[in-house]
């Protein structure tokens, strides 16, 4: 048996798992934390394509979220539209959008960047907050929508109770972690790579660094939008500071940063391990101390800054193949990765 | 043919001129030595061929192809590869992977580029190191990775800017031994050094640039023993007339 077989048996396993865990858990609550958790890890893995792989930290993904979001919503609310012709028209006009920031921030480095995206990300919402109508199109300013549950049904991507909900995310977060996959072994996730560690490097072995970034940020915003619709048509409801705030930019970039960012593994570990934190501080602590979490991730994500600047993949994965070689001994044979190196 | 030509290049940087009217061509097949003492302009003409920077004044042409304003990648996938006189591996990456990066230039599949790659490093004897990752390399390996990296691009045209400088006598002879293979392999080569030694045995043609202009040019011989070089590198006094 190889390593490689070991891997894939592991994933397979914990495929199955997730698959099965709605059959045995049958509290609401707990598969709400979970649709959650998937939510997060899927949208911080859309995050990666160009906050990890491109090495740029974008801090302004919840205006994609929001461009998502309100796409579909108010393409079902105003023109009867399925939401998911409306998640596929949220997610082209949030790679446009995408491109248009990058275009004249990817120029920046550093810190400039990530505040060039907060302040289009905050310009967005504080737009959004502010009009009623943008054309023919109802905005509704800082009330947001109300999405009434009352077409129940595959189409209008409504359904009774959370397992549908569950099945729909977890589907779309493998389907952006095997895009992951298959960007980190292509062309585009070496130009990515080289692109963000040594541009000038890159430039001169080929590596047009500016248009790797701009496809990068067209995906990960149409990925991100995408998510958007989901989140709205979960909660029925939306307003700009739930879809578009500050705070969701943020929690994705904690989650990538502490679980690893420019890894595949990376944001899912990032996020099993945070989003318990925040639910369950939310959950105990908030009417007490809210935004607990946002203290702790500060916490964690210092301690993981100075200990372990490439995030917690590294470090399990390390325990991880290391406890194999104790289980299977010598039969192992080692296979190196570059990938992930 | 001439596979590169400068005909009155100049490149300010405000009120500096760091290249002033240079002329120079080089022919396919060649090892032409660019020499000068430190600040003379050497890295910055070699900058505005690589499309780093756009040249203020006059004419570059590749392969008869005017190139003044063409970015670096897309003169890299014309057949011009350059290193770095400050290596720049991507640390985090391994060898393998870096020279990868390099050998995309030429196609879009995975499996080819890493064969490339693998051929390219065993060309270079170094494919102990494959898995080795960039940022654990000594500096001599650094600068072989650099070439392994533009080596895999395929180019017509090499410019190599100080691949010698910090390595120990043994490493530059093995460095003098790869650049000439990578001539007889048909690669025609535009290097900068310092290490006189090294540029002496390896180049056809010598030019030598001084406060930006071309002082001198010819073979290592006439170069070494032309007055006008002699007074750049060591001063007035040490002509001896």
């Amino acid at each position: 048996m190889t390593r490689q077989n070991i891997n894939i048996f592991a994933l397979v396993l914990v495929g199955v798992v997730a698959f099965g865990l709605p059959l045995v858990l049958r509290s609401p609550t707990y598969l709400h934390i979970l649709i959650l958790l998937y939510l997060y890890a899927y949208l911080t893995s859309s995050w990666n394509l160009v906050g990890g792989f491109a090495g740029v930290l974008p801090l302004g993904h919840s205006a994609f979220i929001g461009i998502g979001a309100y796409a579909s919503t108010i393409l079902s609310l105003q023109y009867g539209i399925s939401p998911w012709l409306g998640m596929i028209v949220g997610g082209i006009l949030a790679s446009i959008v995408g491109v248009l920031i990058g275009l004249p921030t990817f120029k920046m480095r550093g810190a400039y960047f990530a505040l060039a995206t907060i302040a289009f990300a905050e310009g967005i919402r504080v737009m959004v907050e502010n009009i009623d109508y943008l054309g023919p199109f109802k905005i509704n300013g800082p009330r947001g929508f109300q999405i009434p549950p009352t077409n129940i049904g595959f189409v209008n991507y409504m359904f009774n109770g959370k397992e549908p909900y569950y099945y729909i995310i977890l589907v779309m977060l493998l389907g952006i972690l095997a895009i992951t996959y298959f960007i980190s072994r292509s062309k585009l996730g070496y130009y990515l790579n080289a692109g963000g560690e040594e541009p000038e490097a890159a430039m001169a072995l080929g590596v047009n660094v500016a248009r790797a970034k701009l496809i990068a940020m067209a995906m990960s915003s149409f990925f991100t939008a995408l998510a958007g619709t989901f989140y709205a048509q979960f909660t029925l409801y939306i307003h700009p500071k739930s879809v578009i705030s500050l705070d969701l930019s943020f929690e994705i970039a904690f989650i990538a940063l502490i679980g690893g960012r420019g890894s595949i593994a990376g944001p899912v570990l990032g996020a099993l391990l945070l989003r318990p934190v925040s639910d369950f501080s939310r959950i105990y602590f908030g009417a007490t101390l809210p935004g607990l979490h946002l203290i702790i991730f500060g916490i964690v994500l210092i301690l993981v800054m100075i200990y372990q600047p490439r995030g917690l993949q590294e470090p399990l994965t390390r325990v991880y193949n290391r406890l194999l070689d104790k289980i299977f001994g010598g039969t192992v044979k080692k296979e190196i990765t570059h990938e992930n190196s | 043919m001439k596979i590169l030509e400068i005909k009155d290049l100049v490149k300010d940087f405000g009120g500096l001129r760091a290249v002033d009217s240079l002329s120079l061509s080089i022919e396919e097949g060649e090892i032409l030595g660019l020499i000068g003492p430190n600040g003379a302009g050497k890295s910055t003409a070699f900058n505005c061929i690589a499309g780093v920077y756009p040249p203020t004044g006059g004419e570059i042409y590749f392969a008869g192809e005017k190139i003044n304003r063409s970015k670096p990648w897309n003169l890299c996938k014309k057949g011009l590869a350059r290193t770095f006189q400050i290596v720049k591996p991507f640390s985090s990456k391994s060898v393998l992977y870096n020279v990868m990066v390099g050998s995309f230039a030429t196609t879009d599949k995975t499996s080819v580029a890493e064969e490339k790659a693998l051929k390219v490093l065993k060309l270079l004897q170094f494919e102990d190191k494959k898995d080795e990752r960039a940022g654990n390399l000594t500096i001599a390996e650094r600068k072989r990775l650099e070439i392994a990296r533009a080596l895999a691009t395929e180019p017509k045209l090499l410019l190599f800017d100080e691949v010698m400088a910090g390595l120990r006598p043994a490493e530059v002879d093995e460095m003098v031994q790869i650049i000439q293979n990578l001539r007889h392999q048909g690669i025609t080569i535009f290097v900068i050094e310092h290490i006189m030694r090294a540029i002496m045995a390896l180049s056809d043609r010598i030019v030598v640039i001084h406060f930006g202009s071309k002082i001198a040019e010819g073979s290592p011989l006439e170069v070494a023993s032309d007055e006008n070089v002699i007074k750049a590198y060591l001063g007035d006094e040490y002509v001896v007339s």
